[in-house]
């Protein structure tokens, strides 16, 4: 008897080999048999023209302060991700000593855009230590977390305050090998630094304050583990991102550990930014290193509003000057007849059809529901005006706080994405799961990798597809459990439709503590989920099991 | 004293949603490459260079970035 049974679909098994009509059994949370497989069952998932694969794996997301209220990770789960991996950019939520906690808060804030009272009222923070961190979200997971530690934390755990002032002696070096041991004893699946991220003022986060020998030394305790690395690094040059490539190669060498770093994408404006990373990072694999440069599949959307300057606004002087000038200023600006024409006359003969028609309002602010997700050039048209002085005019009714989106304006080219995301040493991920909450929506990258890459360009086969984000993904990352549904392996596995997997319309959702808005987007395309052999999501919901375990 | 020289500058995607400066720097020796400055230390660099528009950046001594205002 078995507990569940996953019957007749296209088994497409991580391994990145051709997949086969056939069923999964699954029995005590892990896959006991795959192909023919006879039989009762408790459960039966019927699974005729879907595909059966692992969970994903996302190997970069900021879930650190969610998972305390919601173990699902929503809604990452019910885009089949079984797997996440939080902890990243240094930052974690442990080990962190009590009165530290408002300094790391403030970093998380900067990262996440997560409310106030998601640190106040949404949980009690009752530990220090990164076990205690452990317990705490345990208790009601269902989804998996291989969780990193982040290395700024480390440091002020040693440092206190001086951890953003200046490089650690010897001594303190040797006390953050110590913890950092005892984060991995913990359950930690690695370590995560920066180079680039900044506190809510401005200031660089500790990890950015080390030296040398200090990373050199904290991946020795990673190599006693044989553990991650995973860096942020200058990404905004690609010399210095080389010389990152460069740095992190000697370490996997020298420690025999894997690194990762992240993002990674692809832009016109440099053309030559990836392309440049990745053959570097080919060079390293083939003197024997682990540098893994993680790269997104979703493009960049650009988002603005008037309530604070942006260069979007950079390529007309005079939209600049006024948007520069204080608040009340700019209203005042803004409401001057005279300047206004001035204004639209910069956008074109037009009124900014051209440059500015496609602009998307979003949801999730002041902007009236009736007209979010319209473009400009249509409530322009509604109003009986030009684009230009329709967003204006709609920035003005509603306190400027109205958001417009300029889709796509970087890492888009899917000709020239695909076949970097499709190389074997290119890892899939760097999606921020759980962060840039207010800014846009981090969940569905793995639906768009299926959309965009394999049913629309055929960048790489289905198999390659659900390989690279699920049996390379935990092969890169030590996941030994995890990744295939193979016999004996833990028994996550999603049920999708091929024809229809995709990452879904973004839309905001207040379901942030304290009513705190954030953007989502609700899957496409996906039947079922289960988490270690447990139905985690089915039929569009979510169901009430708690199978998720801290993996490692 | 020679130093690095903005030789040209456009908006691009930034990795978090906004708009980024995409400054393209002459060094002394002659080498040329890209540096991308987020949203507000772009808005801060053309303050400082008197620029009205990203074209006006091009000539500027990457030295302004450092000016304080």
């Amino acid at each position: 008897m078995f507990d569940v049974i996953v019957r007749g679909g296209l088994v497409v098994d991580g391994s990145g080999t051709p997949g086969f009509r056939g069923d999964v059994g699954i029995k005590d949370g892990r896959i006991a048999a795959v192909g023919k497989v006879e039989g009762e069952a408790r459960t039966i998932v019927e699974a005729g023209g879907r595909v059966v694969a692992p969970g994903f794996i996302d190997p970069h997301t900021h879930f650190d302060v969610q998972l305390l209220w919601d173990g699902a990770a929503r809604p990452a789960l019910e885009h089949g991700v079984t797997c996440i991996v939080p902890g990243n950019c240094s930052l974690s939520l442990a080990p962190i000593r009590a009165p530290d906690r408002q300094r790391v808060v403030g970093m998380f804030q900067q990262i996440e855009e997560m409310p106030p009272e998601a640190f106040t009222t949404a949980f009690d923070w009752n530990w220090e230590d990164f076990a205690g961190y452990r317990a705490a979200i345990e208790k009601s997971l269902s989804i998996n977390v291989a969780p990193l530690v982040g290395h700024s934390v480390i440091r002020l755990w040693v440092m206190g305050p001086a951890s953003q002032e200046r490089a650690a002696t010897s001594e303190e070096i040797t006390a953050m090998q110590a913890l950092l041991r005892e984060c991995l004893d913990a359950g930690a699946v690695g370590l995560s630094t920066s180079f680039v991220d900044v506190d809510e003022n401005g200031r660089p986060v500790p990890s950015r304050f080390a030296q040398f020998e200090e990373l050199d030394a904290l991946s020795a305790v990673l190599g006693e583990y044989g553990r991650m690395l995973q860096v942020v690094p200058e990404f905004y040059a690609t010399d210095i991102t080389i010389a990152r490539i460069d740095q992190l190669a000697e370490l996997s060498l020298k420690h025999n550990i894997p690194t990762t770093f992240s993002p990674l994408f692809d832009t016109m404006a440099v053309p030559d930014n990836a392309t440049r990373a990745i053959a570097r990072v080919e060079e390293h694999f083939a003197r024997g290193a682990r540098v893994w440069p993680q790269m997104q599949t979703r493009p960049i959307d650009i988002s603005f509003s008037l309530l604070r300057p942006s260069l979007f606004f950079a390529r007309w002087p005079r939209w600049v000057r006024v948007l520069r000038q204080p608040l009340d200023a700019r209203e005042t600006a803004l409401r001057d007849p005279e300047t206004v024409a001035k204004l639209i006359a910069d956008t074109g003969p037009d009124g900014g059809e051209h440059s500015m028609g496609r602009l998307i309002a979003r949801g999730g602010d002041a902007c009236p529901p009736e007209l979010v997700g319209k473009t400009l050039s249509e409530i322009a048209k509604i109003r009986g005006q030009a684009p230009a002085q329709a967003l204006i005019d709609l920035s003005l009714e509603n306190g400027l706080d109205v958001a417009f989106l300029s889709a796509s304006q970087g890492h888009q080219m899917t000709d020239r994405i695909g076949p970097m995301l499709a190389n074997d040493l290119v890892h899939i991920g760097a999606s921020d799961g759980g962060a840039h909450l207010s800014s846009f929506s981090t969940y569905g990258d793995t639906g768009y990798l299926f959309s965009e890459f394999v049913r629309k360009a055929g960048a790489m086969s289905l198999e390659k597809a659900v390989a690279k984000i699920t049996g390379e993904t935990a092969d890169i990352w030590g996941l030994k459990d995890r990744g295939r549904l193979q016999p004996g392996l833990a028994a996550d596995v999603v049920v999708f439709d091929p024809e229809h997997i995709g990452r879904g319309e973004e839309r905001p959702a207040f379901d942030m503590p304290g009513d705190g808005m954030r953007y989502v987007r609700s899957a496409e395309g996906i039947d079922t989920v289960l988490v270690n052999g447990e139905v985690a999501y089915t039929a569009g919901a979510y169901t009430d099991a708690r199978a998720g375990k801290v993996c490692v | 004293m020679s130093e690095a020289v903005i030789v040209s500058a456009e908006i691009v995607a930034g990795h978090d949603g906004s708009a980024e400066l995409l400054v393209r720097l002459r060094h002394p020796n002659g080498v040329e490459g890209p540096i991308v400055l987020d949203e507000e230390t772009g808005l801060k660099l053309m303050r400082n260079c008197g620029a009205t528009h990203v074209d006006d950046l091009a000539g500027q001594s990457w030295r302004r970035i450092l000016e304080e205002n």
